[in-house]
């Protein structure tokens, strides 16, 4: 009997200590609510990378990169499984999505003000690359296979978020200031973010040149709010080790190939084409074991060994490739570069867009480290002054390509012009009959949103807007 | 009282009360001496052993006394004593008739009473095939049980799945392994830098197959509802050798074998390196080349034949064991003990595995009511693991026309003419895990009266993984070409500290009503906490180009995982008897578990069995000798794993500016999960015919699991890329054969057969509302042709889907998921691709994971003093996805590329369906017809088609024949040895397979993945040679 109701003590003691026991789910290695500046951080940094991502991803179509290898599927426009690209905006659109939402209930409109911006930044890439994509739906998982919007709606999507975040940004009285450190684009300077939210505006409404919709005037108004300056650019210079394109010019010193720079771009650059030797290149690239720059051609892999300085680099001390490099996200000399686009297609100010050009790309040299005698000789040859009666778009196009170096942007402006530049032709072996107009939806979304997903007939679809 | 303290100190035999003495010689049915067989007088405490001459002597203290004569695998005898003084006595080896079988928490059971199937390995069964992991010595010898290597590094994970996948959940259908009563980790730890594509082991790997007495293996639910959840997917239970009273015992195995890749897939050899058949010495792509002719002309140095890469990247094997086992004691301490060495060099250079590990256990009796058997297992293993997967791979890329193996230059740097020697990179780039483990085990019986059993017991589970992931810098030599993977140099570390308690406390009453019904209440309580514990320190770039130490390193990052999970149970179980030949038994078992929300994590459920030895009732034909019919039924309910009630946000540091960023997770959490419940419906029977020379025994059982738990892969585009989800049914339903023939039982010679055979289907009954598929795991394939493997409703637990051929419908309707095998190809009529076969580019099912039967088949044989065992294993019906074919049908490695030259016609129609007649060439650039082809067919197009890489993985193998041979003390004179067995085996020796890669029982993904379906980058199984020598003392 005494054992009996030791045992039964017992019990109780288990039972009653059961309880606080068992208490042991809650996580201790993360929150579940994120301080609001580490978000910012997180955006601010994540949204650079992937305009390098982006930038990357086309960097073959555009020709400004060239594979060290024969026939690889970038260069012959092969089907590429972009899906760590696609899960990386989206991740980056989600923690966006959170940031705006905690702005909103915490009463920050900065913070507020500065998600719309960068979501509008992402979505559009998205939307460069792949047309439709789920936006309405996503990012809450209320439903796990999140339909497809519209491209266009998409479109006009980016611009809305643009104002939206442009008017939150302008409302007094945010509760919180975005962080100097954790902002690492415009570090907390609320204007700054104004003017770049309106230079992407002019660069959005500009993707339309093809369409009725495009409207010179709405991008000039744009501009006029954007950069005035090359000290007004998007960028970061904060990295977890080095610049992600400084990273491709260590790994290609170490000999893990990559950086080649393509024929058709040296061959823009070093005067084989236009005569006349671009200053910027050997801020750019490498010299060859032969003291001079070559390319690589496209679809036809390295010309030496890859090892013996037989072809051009992007350098480990270039401009847009040493260790702390800024990253740019959008700059001023786009800006005016757009701005001579308007002008000359609106026609009534063809000074103004002649003035714009030039701008650009003295803005582009000064960026550069071009010294002001060289940069001078440059502009100044014939084939660059051509004067404002001899402009044209496909000069406009031609400096903007230069100046937009492993920018993500030039490849909507080689669909906006049909890849109208001089000696710009098809890489050898190439698996379509024409230049590359889209990407494959990734294989990340054909396995786990497939019945959504739209089908497309061909990587030489083209996109709405490049009808 | 003080008795019982004498008897604790001295352990001297309690009763002296001696009256009688009786003497006599125990034999087996041959005649030969049965030595340490035990004698007991029934209903008394006094036992002794047989001497190794199989005499016996024994004082009994009743007039009426009955001694009972037992010895394991021989049938228990009682013999009246009467008034003899000399008694002697031949047992009967047993078949699986009156067996004693290990049940739930080491309960021991006569076979016949158990209302449900558990199947027993014994410990000369393991010890045929010297395998080193208990897993791969159990393959093939249990009905319902399907066991799977994953690859053939040394000490590589081993996959164990019983019935079927029943859960979607990570833990993928592991079964519950319990060592002496202590519940064991068998996880595959998988922290580090690609540890998934290493062949991790998984933590069974530890035990010495050597110390092992039986294995029994319970797999429904009725025989595993005392276990609760954890032995949802069936339990392995473990007994390791215990000692026996008497004179110590001596044994020392010792053995040594050669270990070789049993399967290469066919290469062409034919081109060599270079792009569009023109040569290149230094070219990227390894065999789209011109003819070895052609190449030889333009560069004299050219070998002659090309390497095969594959077959030059391997080497030959060697793995040795020592083992050494020491047991004995008196009546009332018993121990047991042993020392084990192991060592394997892998097939990959540079890859090897260790396992070091002493174990020791004891019984102690302290008078007639407290028995204490403590245990200790401490083990030291681990070794240097390469990424298999990604060493395929290197090897595609590598071009036959060079040697592989001359991987080093004198300076220590990569020897290559361009791509990244595999070899050197195994060679430098090395990852090595060193777990240190102590299963430690306490279990107190106490018998305060006949009808009143109280145990006790609690485990301890603790290892330390101690893994470093290192490589060095380059040596900034001139000319040097650093191996890719390796950076800048680095050094990774990971300290991983997991702990398991198990506490189990029951009371068991017995109590028999009349001579014929009998009771027996058990109730108890057990409790488990686990804690995990991970430090992870990462250092980049190397100052020292080759100092491999934390210290040395530009870029570093610290991180740290905390984990815990606990579990509350109470038990009950009734078990009835009528007269011997009846049995029924219920279980109940209530458990409350620390990672579902309040309200759904306290859950219940129970169990019913029967069984009847109808033989014993009724009259049968004289031929068939037992017949028993049993049937069960239970429910088992089962959590998930820690913290996924939430969603969570992490950090990460900008190492250069030390800003900290925060995003979230990308696993969402669900406060609302409920605990998932499996069904189990099984009948079998048991039947022995001529005089228990052929045994049978059939399963047949169904399994329902609902509210699924699952993690589900979901797209990006939700804020997540996976999530939990609870919802869904899978049903499991199968057939399990076992046949045993004992055909010749003869003094000299001895034949018997053992048989067993498994069918079982599932099928998805559903998922979750809202979604139509779930996405398990994908694989990539080039040009679109990334194979997925789904469950769909309707459909078998894992389905592979991909791309394939386009087919022409000619009106039929295509349902736009199935391929029709049977309709002719379209082929393309304009376009680039004009000539060849049109990929459709929409995902259909390609083929089931699930193999439709498994079997095997074990012959032994013994004359006089040798014996031959072999084993054939077949698993049969499923398909896997090739990444290797994939790989090398793109870079023109696949025998059938070396058709690129010549011109054909692609058979099938064109879209109008009339026949396809165009001569096309299937090789790259400009061909004999003029026309450009470009990256040519097998880059353009079949590369892209997933149908060409899905294969039938159905294997038939022979896993083993062993020959042994006892030599007969005529030949040694020695006093000292007892016994001396010399044996050679030989494992894996003939695979019959259709499947083109390496051997297909190999998969991707690590042990306990449910990710089964693939196989093409996997560190290839091995065929084994291994000499071994027994003593014993």
């Amino acid at each position: 009997m005494k054992k009996a109701s030791l045992y039964i003590l017992l019990a109780v003691v288990l039972l009653t200590s059961c309880k606080k026991f068992l208490d042991v789910n809650d996580n201790p290695n993360s929150p579940t609510k994120p301080p609001i500046n580490g978000l910012l951080g997180q955006v601010t940094y994540s949204s650079a990378l992937n305009v390098y991502r982006v930038g990357s991803l086309s960097a073959n179509y555009v020709q400004y990169f060239a594979s060290p290898n024969p026939g690889s599927a970038s260069d012959i426009y092969e089907e590429v499984d972009a899906s760590s690209t696609w899960t990386n905006l989206y991740n980056t659109m989600t923690d966006i999505y959170d940031m705006e939402k905690l702005g909103a209930s915490s009463g920050s409109s900065q913070h507020q003000g500065v998600a719309k911006i960068l979501m509008a930044l992402n979505l559009k890439m998205l939307h460069d690359v792949w047309g439709s994509a789920p936006y309405s739906q996503a990012f809450t998982s209320e439903t796990l296979t999140p339909i497809y919007d519209d491209a266009q709606e998409l479109y006009n999507k980016c611009l809305s978020l643009l104002d939206e975040g442009i008017a939150l940004l302008q409302q007094p009285g945010s509760a919180f200031d975005l962080s100097t450190d954790l902002d690492l684009i415009h570090h907390g300077e609320v204007d700054a973010w104004i003017k770049t939210a309106n230079a992407l505006k002019a660069r959005f409404l500009s993707l339309v040149s093809k369409t009725p919709n495009y409207n010179a005037n709405s991008v000039l108004a744009a501009i006029n709010a954007a950069y005035t300056s090359n000290s007004d650019d998007a960028a970061i210079t904060a990295f977890d080790i080095r610049n992600p394109w400084a990273q491709v010019a260590v790994d290609n010193a170490a000999l893990v190939l990559g950086g080649f720079l393509s024929t058709q771009y040296v061959d823009m650059m070093d005067g084989t084409i236009y005569g006349i030797f671009d200053p910027r290149l050997p801020l750019i690239g490498t010299l060859t074991q032969f003291g001079d720059y070559r390319g690589t051609p496209n679809g036809l892999g390295r010309v030496g060994t890859g090892i013996n300085r037989e072809e051009s680099y992007i350098s480990t001390s270039g401009f847009y490739s040493s260790t702390s490099s800024p990253l740019f996200i959008i700059s001023y000399p786009e800006i005016k570069f757009l701005e001579a686009e308007a002008k000359f297609r609106l026609g009534n100010d063809m000074p103004g867009a002649y003035a714009a050009y030039l701008d650009g790309i003295r803005a582009s040299m000064n960026k550069i480290g071009v010294s002001a005698a060289n940069r001078d000789t440059y502009v100044n040859d014939p084939s660059v002054s051509v004067g404002a009666s001899n402009l044209t778009l496909q000069l406009i196009f031609k400096e903007k390509y230069k100046a937009l170096f492993l920018s993500p942007e030039t490849w909507n402006d080689a669909r906006r012009t049909n890849y109208n530049y001089t000696g710009f032709s098809l890489p050898a072996n190439v698996a379509l009959p024409t230049f590359i107009r889209r990407l494959n939806y990734p294989s990340v979304e054909l396995t786990r949103n497939g019945p959504n997903v739209p089908s497309i007939t061909g990587l030489d679809q083209k996109l709405w807007w490049d009808q | 009282m003080r008795k019982f303290l004498f008897g604790i100190l001295f352990f001297v035999p309690l009763s002296m009360f001696a009256q009688k003495k009786i003497s006599g010689k125990i034999t087996d049915q041959n005649g030969s001496a049965l030595s340490f067989a035990n004698v007991q007088e029934k209903g008394a405490s006094n036992t002794v052993s047989s001497d190794e001459n199989g005499l016996y002597s024994i004082t009994v203290q009743n007039d009426n006394a009955v001694l009972i004569f037992s010895s394991a695998e021989f049938v228990l005898q009682e013999v009246k004593v009467g008034n003899r003084s000399t008694i002697n006595v031949q047992l009967l080896r047993s078949t699986n008739l009156d067996e004693v079988v290990v049940t739930a928490f080491g309960v021991k059971k006569d076979k016949r009473s158990l209302g449900y199937s558990a199947q027993e390995v014994k410990a000369e069964e393991l010890a045929i095939s010297k395998q080193s992991n208990i897993l791969n010595a159990m393959q093939g010898k249990i009905s319902g049980v399907q066991i799977n290597s994953t690859g053939g590094a040394p000490g590589q994970g081993v996959s164990i799945l019983i019935r079927g996948v029943k859960s979607l959940g990570p833990g993928g259908n592991q079964p519950l392994f319990v060592i002496d009563g202590v519940v064991m980790d068998n996880s595959t730890n998988l922290v580090g830098q690609q540890a998934g594509l290493r062949g991790m082991s998984n933590r069974a790997a530890d035990i010495n197959p050597d110390d092992i007495e039986t294995v029994t293996v319970l797999k429904g639910g009725a025989a595993t509802a005392l276990y609760g959840q954890a032995g949802s997917d069936g339990v392995v239970l473990i007994t390791t050798k215990s000692g026996k009273a008497g004179k110590i015992q001596v044994s020392v195995t010792s053995s040594y074998g050669i270990d070789q890749v049993n399967k290469f897939p066919e290469v062409q050899n034919k081109y060599t390196q270079g792009y569009t058949g023109v040569y290149d010495s230094i070219s990227f792509w390894p065999s789209w080349g011109p003819t070895i002719a052609e190449a030889k002309a333009l560069d004299p140095t050219h070998p002659d034949k090309l390497f095969n890469h594959y077959g030059r990247g391997y080497q030959n094997g060697n793995q040795t064991r020592t083992s050494v086992s020491l047991s004995g004691g008196t009546e009332n301490a018993i121990f047991s003990s042993s020392l084990s060495y192991f060592k394997q060099e892998g097939t990959i250079p540079f890859t090897d595995y260790k396992n070091i590990s002493a174990r020791i256990n004891g019984t102690f009796k302290m008078g007639n009511k407290l028995k204490f058997n403590p245990s200790l297992y401490y083990i030291n293993s681990g070794g240097y693991r390469y990424n298999a997967d990604r060493y395929n791979e290197s090897l595609t890329y590598w071009s036959p026309r060079w040697d592989v193996k001359d991987y080093k230059t004198p300076e220590g740097t990569m020897k290559t003419y361009e791509n990244n020697n595999p070899i050197y990179g195994a060679y430098t780039n090395r990852f090595k895990d060193d777990v240190n483990r102590l299963i430690g085990n306490m279990n107190w019986e106490y018998s305060p009266s006949k009808w009143l059993d109280i145990n006790y017991r609690l485990g301890i589970d603790e290892s330390n993984d101690m893994r470093t992931y290192t490589a060095p810098g380059p040596k900034g030599i001139v000319g040097e070409r650093p191996y890719e993977d390796n950076g800048l140099g680095f050094v990774y570390e990971y300290r991983i500290r997991n702990r398991l308690i198990n506490s189990n406390l029951s009371a068991s009453l017995k109590k028999d009503w009349t001579s014929k019904i009998g009771t027996q209440l058990r109730l108890g309580t057990e409790t488990r906490a686990e804690y995990y514990n991970r430090v992870t320190a990462e250092g980049d770039e190397l100052d020292i180009p080759d100092l491999l130490t934390l210290n040395n390193t530009k870029i570093r990052t610290a991180s740290e995982y905390v984990e815990k999970y606990r579990i509350v149970s109470f038990y009950g179980e009734l078990t009835a008897n009528y007269d011997n030949f009846l049995f029924f038994t219920a279980t109940g078992r209530n458990d409350q578990t620390s990672t579902l929300a309040p309200g759904n994590n306290s859950y219940f459920y129970p169990s019913f069995s029967l069984a009847g030895v109808f033989s014993d009732k009724i009259k049968l034909p004289e031929w068939w000798s037992y017949g028993k019919l049993r049937a069960s039924w239970a429910q088992i309910g089962k959590d998930y794993e820690p913290y996924n009630l939430n969603t969570y946000y992490s950090s990460y540091v900008l190492s250069s500016t030390g800003q900290v960023l925060w995003t979230r997770d990308n696993t969402k959490g669900d406060d609302g999960l409920k605990p998932e419940r499996t069904t189990t419906l099984e009948i079998g029977a048991e039947l022995q015919f001529l005089k228990n020379r052929i045994g049978l025994d059939v399963t047949w059982y169904k399994l329902n699991s609902k509210d699924q738990i699952i993690p589900v892969a979901i797209s990006p585009t939700t804020g997540y890329t996976a999530t939990v989800i609870n919802a869904g049914e899978i049903e499991n339903k199968g057939l399990e054969i076992t046949l045993t023939g004992s055909p010749i039982q003869k003094k000299d010679f001895s034949w018997e057969v053992n048989l067993n055979y498994t069918a079982n289907r599932n099928k998805v009954l559903s998922i979750k509302e809202g979604l139509t598929e779930l996405v398990i795991a994908d694989q990539f394939g080039y040009a679109g042709a990334t194979v997925t493997m789904k469950y769909v409703p309707g459909q078998s637990a894992g389905i592979l889907y991909g791309t394939s051929y386009f087919r022409y419908y000619n009106g039929l309707t295509d349902d736009g998921v199935t391929v029709q095998k049977n309709l002719p190809y379209i082929i393309a009529s304009t376009g680039s691709n004009r000539g060849f076969p049109v990929r459709d580019a929409k995902q259909r099912m390609l083929g089931n994971v699930q193999p439709k039967w498994i079997g095997g088949i074990v012959n032994s044989f013994r004359y006089k003093n040798l014996g031959l065992s072999f084993q054939f294993d077949a698993q049969q019906g499923m398909y896997k996805y090739n990444q290797l074919s994939n790989f090398m049908a793109a870079f023109g490695i696949a025998k059938y590329t070396e058709d690129r030259n010549t011109p054909q016609t692609y058979a099938g129609v064109l879209s109008d369906g009339t026949p396809n007649t165009a001569i096309v060439y299937s090789g790259q650039g400009v061909m004999p017809d003029g026309r450009n082809y470009g990256a040519g067919y097998y880059r353009n197009v079949f590369r892209g088609i997933s149908e060409n890489f899905v294969e039938d993985a159905s294997w038939i193998r022979l896993r083993n024949v062993t020959v042994s041979y006892t030599i007969p003390k005529t030949i040694i004179k020695s006093a000292l040895f007892k016994e001396t067995t010399v044996s050679f085996t030989g494992n894996n020796l003939w695979l019959i397979t259709d499947y083109s890669g390496y051997d297909p029982e190999s998969s991707s993904f690590s042990s306990g993945s449910t990710a089964t379906g693939f196989a093409g980058f996997t560190y290839p199984a091995m065929r084994s040679f291994i000499f071994s020598l027994n003593l014993k003392f």
